[in-house]
């Protein structure tokens, strides 16, 4: 088979990745790899080339305006909006890994390897307009990451969250390939398009119904919304840092991604019925998210209790179902990815390795590293949504339209839902500049060595950065980027 | 070239120049904290000396034309945001307040702040960006920005500077204020989305077509955000946390500017916006306010703290300036507007004095005092005098506000009016009691004869530096009560028209 260059410009922002990920594992054959520097710098460098490449490449293919596609892979807007948004998230992961990772004592090429095959996974996920594909696609980014979770597999805990994840996970996945077969016993067709308009023929189906609820199961137990969201704590707990950081982001964000383009292309038809659920789940991951994370003392657990209000969040978005929310929940995706990845990042930066990460850990430290303190404040007052971060440019749009769609009561439980939120939050910039740690503690803190985090903590830096420019600068991103993602690759009928 | 520039963008310059500043100072590292404090005293001089210099000659009918900035900002989703600052009648005097008060803490708190005083003179200066931003924007939703950028400066003074209970105070701070604004957020983006703008003009007109009950939730959602500022009983529980565990700096500014954002956004917004809904709920908010003046009255006379018992007068005055923009009537307003600054400039001082002694004495309970005015005659005289403003001894400001405001509530409209005025006029006499016997315990009498008490660790009086920052307050409480007419007339004409609309 020959391809034609539009096919080829399609698949190779995937193949770019997929290569780098084929390549490390030949690194990783040295059994060296864990004494000789250059080795790991090299198997990182690897890495980050394969990233980068395919960001150059899709930043191109954006510019020119080109919507190519191959098959049922539609590289379109939206999914190269899901592309530059995995892959950033990706490399912000893979600079964070090489400190974490030397903290671990755990420097192993597979990892990266894992890590890349996920990516890919990503992309394709977010730019698939069949189901079977959607659901290889699901495979490919869920595996890799099941093994990623259990990445330091000395520690019990580890071991543990990675089978949890897996179980569950491999679960949700056949509730989803189950939901792809009742669709196709009721239109006779796998591909999202043709499905879409022959539901919207006549009245709908239950069995077409019951398919699309199964379908939809799949993409919230990847967003981890209540009530799929039980293995997330765990999981987030047990992975490393960064991949905790990543698989919040990336893993969220092309399953909103994902899920945006089944509901605009494939299931307009049922889209009220749906919206109707959606808004409970919802309201359900808000309450119960944001009750849960007061409640926490390990920042993990914190921050993965926080990233299952903030798919509540994302769900509102979707409830409300108009271009402009659509939109604004492309520019929430980005704030999130900035000031989750520098939440995350924030623990490398300061070097607590193990699985517990508390607050107690932290304090004191906002003082000894300026910087870094002030970066990770603001991007815990952005996961609050307080202005002028680009948190609250995210939850502005998102419950604009939906008090626009006259649903007042939900935006006002959003509210009510973050100011819960701002307690827990604001817990890290106290425990980071207000506290002061005992003389016990101090004097541990003294005994272990000085900790050097430089990429960790320029990833922290780059996140808060990011997190205040967005924040003041919010028309930019949404008028040349989110705005056009939306408008250029869905057609969405109210 | 410069000069040209700060012309034309005065209130740009007057409303981020502290932020700029403040951020320069950050990088200063600790052994340089003295240099980082002259700086930030300086910087923030200058930006009053800008703000005094350019806005003193101001004529009053074309404020807000004259003084204003004004282009589109950002359109996310439809609705253009504009970036439109103004000084007009409203505002003009608490800008120079603001300009006015962030110099005198700085110099006030020179040594109270012993660690890392170089970021909490920068935060000062931020936060003043925060609260002139406030003042003179006039586009709702970048209002909104500055309101609760104001909150993230205030939040680390009190929680990295302030006393023991300092993280249990600032967060509650911060849950409180944003749980009013969050609300208001939500009546903002539904109004925005009627009106397709967020510029107050443009949403009044929209408001005015909308039914009553509508008009009422919103109003009621403004009301609460800005009642929480104010803070109007029962929603104040927060301000004597945050006031007893900031810093003196801290408390100085929240005392004297933050909680004006309060009543200044009834003024501004929520009376102009919907007056059906004002005209409705005014006397609701009337005997809210005379509550507050007796309760806070009452509770301040209980305590054993000084600051506390200042932080409970305060709330006592701000009910009189609520009751004075509830009475709508011109002299009520007017004289709300008065008071405003006065308890901006009584209680800031107040707390400043406070703060002085605190220094001294690394204590505040009244117990631990008296005999106090024969170790310091001279903190004793300002102490008196601002005692006497804040209660509203005619010949000093408080008298000339608090006189409007009760004026202004027996002449108004609602039929409880001489009532309610009566009954706060219980609130000058309680407030008289509360202070002077404060002032007789601590001041007068034998020393508290502890080896440990407050009166046995001062000994020296008021040096210059604190001379320096309390001359220039006296001076204005003198003014104040004796030609109150020059921080008037510039409003005059803006209250009246803005009532005349409102009554209609």
């Amino acid at each position: 088979m020959i391809l034609t260059p539009a096919e080829l410009s399609a698949i190779l922002p995937l193949l770019i990745p997929a290569m780098g990920a084929c390549l490390l594992p030949i690194a990783c054959l040295d059994s060296d790899q864990a004494t000789v520097k250059w080795i790991r710098a090299s198997m990182f460098l690897i890495a980050l080339v394969a990233l980068t490449g395919a960001f150059f490449y899709l930043t191109r293919l954006w510019a020119t305006g080109a919507q190519p596609s191959f098959g049922a892979l539609h590289m379109d807007r939206l999914a190269q909006f899901g592309g530059i948004f995995v892959l950033v998230a990706a490399a912000l992961a893979v600079l964070q890994l090489w400190d974490h990772l030397h903290q671990e004592g755990w420097v192993k090429g597979e990892t990266l390897a894992l890590l890349l095959f996920s990516v890919v996974g990503m992309m394709l996920f977010a730019a698939s307009g069949n189901l079977l594909v959607l659901f290889l696609a699901l495979e490919l980014l869920s595996l890799p990451l099941y093994a990623l979770t259990a990445t330091v597999r000395l520690r019990a805990k580890a071991m543990e969250g990675g089978m949890k994840y897996f179980l569950t996970g491999a679960v949700a996945s056949a509730i989803f390939l189950m939901g792809s077969v009742l669709l196709y016993g009721a239109t006779g067709s796998l591909d999202i398009a043709v499905i879409g308009a022959r539901l919207g023929q006549g009245p709908v189906d239950p069995v077409a119904l019951a398919g699309a609820a199964l379908l939809l199961l799949g993409f919230l137990f990847k967003m981890s919304v209540v009530p799929f969201h039980q293995w997330t704590p765990d999981v987030y707990e047990a992975a490393p840092h960064p991949i905790a950081g990543f698989m919040s982001v990336a893993t969220k964000g092309v399953a909103v991604l994902a899920l945006m383009r089944v509901m605009a292309v494939g299931l307009p038809a049922v889209g009220p019925r749906m919206r109707a659920a959606l808004a409970v789940l919802a309201v359900l991951s808000l309450v119960l998210g944001n009750l849960a994370a007061l409640a926490q003392t390990s920042i993990k657990r914190m921050l993965a209790y926080s990233s299952i209000s903030h798919a509540g969040y994302l769900l509102l978005g979707l409830v409300a179902a108009t271009p402009a929310a659509y939109a604004g929940m492309l520019f929430y995706l980005l704030a999130y990815l900035a000031m989750n990845m520098g939440a995350f990042g924030v623990l490398s930066a300061f070097g607590l390795v193990g699985d517990q990460a508390t607050f107690d850990q932290l304090k004191g430290l906002g003082w000894k590293r300026p910087g870094l303190g002030i970066a990770v404040s603001l991007c815990m007052f952005s996961l609050a949504g307080l202005p002028p971060m680009a948190g609250f440019y995210g939850k502005y749009m998102i419950f604009k339209e939906l008090i626009l769609q006259g649903h007042v009561g939900l935006a006002v439980l959003g509210v009510l839902a973050s100011l819960v939120s701002v307690y827990y939050y604001l817990a890290v910039p106290v425990a980071l500049f207000m506290d002061k740690p005992s003389g016990q503690e101090q004097r541990e803190a003294a005994e272990r060595p000085a900790v050097l985090a430089p990429l960790a903590g320029a990833t922290v830096l780059i996140c808060g950065f990011l997190v205040l420019a967005m924040g003041l600068m919010p028309g930019t991103i949404m008028d040349g980027f989110a705005r056009r993602a939306v408008q250029d690759s869905l057609t969405i009928v109210p | 070239m410069i000069t040209a520039w700060i012309n034309s963008h005065l209130l740009s310059f007057l409303v981020f120049a502290p932020l700029l500043w403040g951020l320069a100072l950050l990088p200063l590292s600790e052994r340089q904290a003295p240099l980082a404090k002259l700086l930030g005293l300086l910087g923030s001089l200058g930006v009053f000396v800008v703000a005094a210099v350019q806005l003193l000659h101001l004529p009053a009918d074309a404020l807000g034309q004259i003084c204003a900035e004004r282009f589109p900002w950002f359109t996310a989703v439809g609705i253009p945001v504009d970036y439109h600052l103004a000084v007009d009648g409203l505002n003009l005097w608490l800008v120079l307040l603001t300009t006015f008060l962030v110099p005198l803490t700085l110099l006030g708190t020179w040594n109270s702040i012993s660690q890392r005083a170089g970021t909490a003179f920068a935060l000062f200066l931020m936060l003043e960006t925060g609260m002139l931003g406030a003042l003179v924007a006039q586009d709702l939703l970048l209002f909104y920005l500055f309101w609760e950028a104001m909150l993230l400066p205030m939040y680390f003074l009190i929680g990295v500077w302030g006393g023991d209970e300092r993280k249990y105070a600032a967060t509650k701070f911060v849950l409180f204020t944003l749980s009013g604004s969050l609300l208001w957020l939500v009546a903002l983006l539904y109004l925005a989305g009627k009106a397709g703008s967020f510029a107050p003009g443009v949403m009044a007109q929209t408001v005015a077509g909308l039914p009553f009950t509508t008009q009422s939730t919103l109003f009621l959602a403004f009301a609460l955000a800005f009642a929480i500022k104010v803070p109007l009983f029962p929603l104040h529980t927060w301000l004597p946390d945050a006031h007893t565990q900031a810093p003196t700096g801290g408390s100085v500014i929240l005392a004297g500017v933050l909680l004006k954002l309060g009543s200044y956004g009834f003024l501004r917004f929520a009376l102009p916006m919907f007056p059906a809904a004002a005209v409705h709920f005014a006397q609701l908010l009337a005997l809210l306010s005379v509550a507050a003046i007796v309760y806070g009255a009452l509770v301040a006379m209980v305590q054993t703290d000084i600051k506390k018992l200042v932080a409970y007068s305060s709330v006592s005055h701000m009910g009189f300036i609520m009751l004075g923009i509830a009475s709508m009537t011109v002299l009520g307003t007017q004289g709300a507007m008065l008071q405003m600054l006065n308890h901006g400039i009584s209680t800031g001082a107040l707390f400043l004095l406070v703060g002085m002694l605190y220094d001294r004495a690394h204590t505040r309970r009244i117990a631990d005092f008296g005999g106090v005015a024969l170790k310091m005659p001279v903190f004793t005289a300002f102490f008196l005098i601002v005692t006497l403003s804040s209660i509203g001894l005619p010949l000093t400001n408080g008298f000339v506000g608090e006189f409007m405001i009760l004026n202004g509530t027996y002449t108004s409209s609602f039929p409880w009016g001489r009532a309610v005025a009566c009954v706060a006029t219980l609130g000058v006499l309680l407030s008289a009691v509360y202070l002077l016997w404060m002032v007789k315990r601590v001041f007068w009498g034998p020393a508290n004869a502890g080896e440990d008490s407050g009166t046995a660790h001062l000994h020296d009086d008021l040096n210059v530096r604190e001379i320096m920052v309390m001359l220039p307050i006296v001076g204005l409480i003198f003014w104040m009560g004796i030609h109150p007419q020059t921080f008037l007339w510039q409003s005059e004409g803006q209250v009246t028209r803005m009532l005349s609309e409102v009554k209609r």
